[in-house]
């Protein structure tokens, strides 16, 4: 490979990890500018909403474009900041292509909190905010189990592959119907609070913060595309509850 | 500013600023954030938090309470950025938690599927006046961040 293909290839590998675990788009061209800028080399880079496009210019003149897809799988931003010092340390010294390369990988297999920690902090967070939002301490831990269960389902229903909206249609679904259903069964429970709690855990904060903060950095086609995105999901949830309680305040 | 200093005074306040701080505890794990930070998300809701009720407590306006509450969160993040050298989002994403109109998105579909589309109408305004606060307020100190750098370039480029 050429120099400039590895170059090429690196910066990708970097932008690619960023887009993938929900980084703004100007902060992939940064990045990848950045580590082009390293090795001597200009970068111009395009994000949108599906992946990158680079062009890297050498000292001579030569062009070399490439570019590659990612998809937004899921919000990791242990993995952002990892990248984050990484194009800093790059910005330094630039390392040899090798170890970079190394230093990616190991990147990509960053420890994650074990799934039953993760729900478990998702229990949590549905709990606090139940009682936040004015419930009483039996709604917080109505709110932690029904949020709990709509966690665990919510990432086999994600690993299965469904379409997005329908994805949250049916996390608001469960929660909405098992708050009601929590309701009816256990006496003193509040299905208001609990709903309001357990929504917490759904509710779409980094692509809607990501969408304002491209906007406002200039990069319409991505920020306008992640708003419109936080927008869906929205209105998703929404759906999912609202049927729930109609279906449900009808029958129990 | 009485309101303000009776605010202060509220045990009720220390008791939700408290669970605030839990609030953006726990959502760490959610996103995978670093897990040293704990502390400073959980400091960075309590603030948003505070700033966000004693506006409300001051002026009456949630949407005002929110608009100076996420500018808080924001600014507060920028500057624990610049510290710890890591991006911004690490402290503004768990700390705008707290500041979301759960209770008042909640109470618009709730109406809507009672079918009392009045009453709807205007707690979906109320929901969109927060949530257009909440934007604005991070645009705003988003802006002022990126601005004061620029500006210190420019100074010493024309010089």
């Amino acid at each position: 490979m050429g120099k400039m293909e590895e170059i090429s290839e690196l910066a990708l590998t970097a932008g690619e990890i960023l887009l993938a675990n929900g980084a703004e788009a100007y902060r992939v061209e940064e990045t990848v500018a950045t580590i082009c800028r390293a090795y001597g080399c200009r970068g111009e880079c395009l994000t949108v909403p599906g992946g990158i496009l680079l062009e890297v210019k050498g000292e001579t003149g030569e062009k070399y474009a490439q570019m590659c897809k990612a998809e937004q799988k899921h919000v990791d931003l242990y993995r952002i900041e990892l990248i984050n010092a990484f194009s800093r340390r790059m910005a330094r010294h630039p390392l040899p292509f090798e170890e970079a390369k190394a230093q990616l990988e190991e990147i990509q297999r960053a420890p994650n909190f074990t799934l039953p920690v993760r729900t478990a902090a998702a229990a949590m967070t549905g709990g606090v905010y139940a009682v936040f939002f004015g419930g009483s301490l039996w709604d917080g831990a109505a709110a932690m189990l029904v949020c709990a269960f709509t966690y665990l389902v919510m990432e086999w229903v994600g690993r299965l592959g469904f379409f997005q909206f329908l994805e949250y249609v049916f996390g608001g679904l469960i929660i909405g119907g098992g708050s009601l259903l929590v309701q009816s069964l256990l006496g003193g429970v509040e299905a208001n609070s609990t709903i309001t709690g357990a929504i917490m855990i759904l509710i779409p904060g980094v692509v809607l913060t990501n969408g304002i903060k491209d906007i406002l950095y200039g990069n319409f086609s991505a920020g306008v595309a992640r708003f419109s995105e936080a927008l869906v999901i929205i209105i998703a949830i929404s759906m999912g509850v609202g049927v729930a309680l109609i279906v449900g305040r009808g029958w129990l | 500013m009485e309101a303000v200093w009776q605010e202060l005074g509220n045990p009720a306040l220390w008791k939700m600023t408290a669970l605030a701080f839990l609030g953006s505890v726990f959502p760490v794990v959610l996103f995978n954030i670093d897990r040293y930070k704990i502390l400073w998300t959980g400091l960075g809701g309590a603030l948003g938090w505070l700033v966000y009720s004693l506006v409300l407590a001051g002026s009456g306006s949630a949407v005002a309470g929110s608009f100076c509450g996420a500018f808080a969160v924001n600014l507060y993040s920028e500057g624990m950025a610049r510290v710890k050298e890591t991006p911004a989002s690490m402290f503004y994403v768990p700390g705008i938690f707290p500041l979301v109109p759960g209770i008042t998105a909640y109470g618009t579909i709730s109406l809507v599927a009672e079918g009392r589309y009045d009453a709807a109408l205007q707690q979906g305004a109320l929901t969109l006046g927060i949530g257009g606060g909440i934007g604005f307020g991070i645009m705003l100190s988003a802006t002022l961040v990126r601005f004061v750098p620029l500006v210190k370039r420019r100074l010493r480029m024309t010089r």
